[in-house]
């Protein structure tokens, strides 16, 4: 009989000590909200003064976006790329380093290298990447980075970035060119002898 | 009154269940209430974990790691590295090894949270749930301004971290301590010594020592019944011989040795305990340059390893065997959730059908890493 009364004391007492932690949560809701209306507010994305040159490291995760005329086509991101989301073509060039208009290709990047590829196809696959950001560190350009953080001021941030079509998720950087004035900077194909 | 043995009734839980923490398919098999025989199946979250490893490089197997147990990222980031580190014989720079120890015990707060948290959510208690995923998010914003990401960070690289702490971040590290040090009361309050909790959890799925050792449970639910076994302790690696933290084993203060209850509990004390191993870490952090062991091109000798390394769920060990290529040859992953899982069957026999959903939550499982 005492264990029976004794364990229904125990159990309301504990409730009321549960109580009174959830009351002093609900005196305080106004101060320590934690809820986000997302819609109407937005995420804040956190100060990121990493101490050193900030434009070198890019510390945030969100879609990437290529400054494709800053590209030289080394192809480094697309190796390391763990999902191979990253496809790039490349044409070379003979007259290295100079503005191609017709196919409005520059020549100089803004690093200022000298191109001596032309890169005729570049896609991101965001439907496979998998927000890794190593492809983001070999770069010798800089010029594949993923938009907002530090580099809010190149590409502001997308918040959400969904697609009614899943190829309109797959990014073409690369310029569009029509294929016959592309035509003209292929390898040309030697004729067979009949 | 003898007990009277009907039919065997064949029940059901999952795939898609909210208590089953992912998608996992218990078969249970009934008598009346009482549980006769429990099975997992499992395998509906695998993804070839170990035969991807086969084809990408050392450095590219990271990002996959992150994605076997997605709520200790760090974790497992950091039992890889460790690894592929001890098969190539790289010293690593001092700051590196204490960056990872605080990264480390960061996440098992946070990982711990989630499985407290939870566990309180499948016996009916939802405030604390707010409370704690409240707090572990503290934690993903901390990591968002350490590395970008939320939940798969990438950070921990072989021979090094991806990059070294933000200018603001040792501070941003202590708030967060103080503020949370003090919340642990709080959860003891509402959560911890609440008589319907203890009701529902002490004395429920016992774990005796014995089994647990037999079926290889290591981590928490080890501790749980009573084992000091921590590979923290034993079989240190990294630099975690330099701090002074206890580890605390289930002493049945509320029912048996080694029931739900001591399970859940020594996971809240192993959350101050790694506080105590941040504070420590952070005050002895030197300077130095984060990049300077990364080695150019990772290409292990001829040889294999098998490295283990103490995970918010156990005992988390890798077992890697190189050629000489760029690529491991085969890489296998030892995970602790797949041992605690295949206890579940052996310790819930005899329990009502309710309380396999406790026991199950006791055993902070994550199907991510127990199908890979």
């Amino acid at each position: 009989m005492y264990k029976y009364l004794s364990n229904i004391f125990e159990a309301i007492s504990t409730l009321f000590t549960g109580m009174g932690v959830t009351w002093g949560h609900m005196m305080k809701i106004r101060k320590e909200n934690v809820t986000l209306q997302y819609p109407e507010e937005r995420w804040p994305r956190p100060e990121r003064d990493i101490g050193f040159n900030m434009e070198n490291y890019n510390v945030i995760r969100s879609r990437l976006h290529v400054d494709i005329d800053d590209c030289i086509g080394c192809l480094k991101c697309e190796r390391v790329c763990p999902v191979q989301c990253i496809k790039i073509n490349t044409v070379k060039v003979e007259t290295k380093g100079e503005d191609l208009t017709d196919i409005s290709h520059t020549g100089i990047t803004s690093n200022g290298t000298k191109k001596a590829l032309i890169v005729s196809r570049f896609d991101i696959d965001m439907t496979e990447c998998c927000y890794c950001n190593l492809c983001v560190y070999p770069c010798p350009e800089e010029c594949i980075y993923m938009t907002g953080g530090p580099n809010s001021h190149k590409q502001p941030i997308d918040y959400e970035f969904s697609q009614y079509d899943r190829n309109d998720l797959i990014y073409k950087f690369a310029k569009d060119v029509e294929d016959e004035k592309m035509s003209k900077y292929l390898p040309q194909q030697k004729q067979v002898d009949e | 009154m003898g007990i009277v043995h009907g039919d065997l009734m064949t029940l059901n839980i999952g795939p898609q269940h909210p208590s089953t923490h992912g998608v996992l398919r218990l078969k249970v098999k009934t008598d009346g209430e009482i549980i006769s025989e429990v099975e997992p199946y499992i395998g509906y979250l695998h993804r070839c974990f170990e035969k991807h490893c086969e084809n990408v490089t050392y450095d590219q197997v990271i990002p996959y790691t992150d994605r076997c147990d997605y709520i200790a990222s760090m974790n497992n980031n950091f039992g890889y590295a460790v690894a592929v580190e001890e098969l190539m014989k790289i010293k690593v720079p001092e700051r590196v090894e204490y960056i990872r120890v605080i990264v480390a015990e960061l996440n098992r707060i946070a990982s711990h949270l989630l499985a407290l948290g939870t566990f309180g959510l499948d016996v009916g208690a939802f405030t604390p749930f707010l409370y704690m995923f409240r707090d572990r998010e503290r934690i993903l914003d901390i990591f968002e301004v350490l590395c970008g990401a939320r939940l798969l960070y990438n950070y921990i690289w072989v021979g090094g971290v991806s990059h070294d702490f933000p200018k603001e971040f040792v501070k941003i590290v202590y708030s967060f301590l103080d503020y949370f040090e003090p919340k642990i009361k709080e959860y003891n309050e509402i959560l911890t010594y609440n008589k319907i909790f203890i009701e529902r959890t002490a004395d429920v799925g016992v774990m005796p020592p014995e089994v647990a050792i037999s079926y290889g449970v290591s981590g928490p639910n080890l501790r749980g019944s009573g084992v000091q076994w921590d590979i923290r302790k034993n079989e240190t690696y990294s630099i975690y011989e330099k701090f002074d933290f206890d580890i605390p084993v289930g002493s049945g203060i509320m029912g048996t040795v080694g029931d739900c209850w001591d399970r859940y509990y020594v996971r809240m004390q192993e959350m101050p305990q790694s506080a105590k191993i941040i504070r420590q870490a952070l005050k002895a952090i030197p300077e130095g340059n984060v990049h300077q062991a990364l080695p150019k091109k990772i290409r292990p000798p001829k040889g294999f390893i098998y490295k283990r390394t103490e995970s918010p769920r156990g005992d988390l060990a890798y077992y890697i065997v190189s050629d000489g290529s760029p690529i491991p040859f085969r890489l296998k992953m030892r995970s602790p959730a797949f041992t605690a899982l295949s206890v579940l069957g052996e310790i819930s026999q005899g329990w009502m059908m309710s309380d396999v959903i406790a026991i199950l939550g006791s055993l902070d499982i994550v199907l991510g890493e127990i199908d890979r």
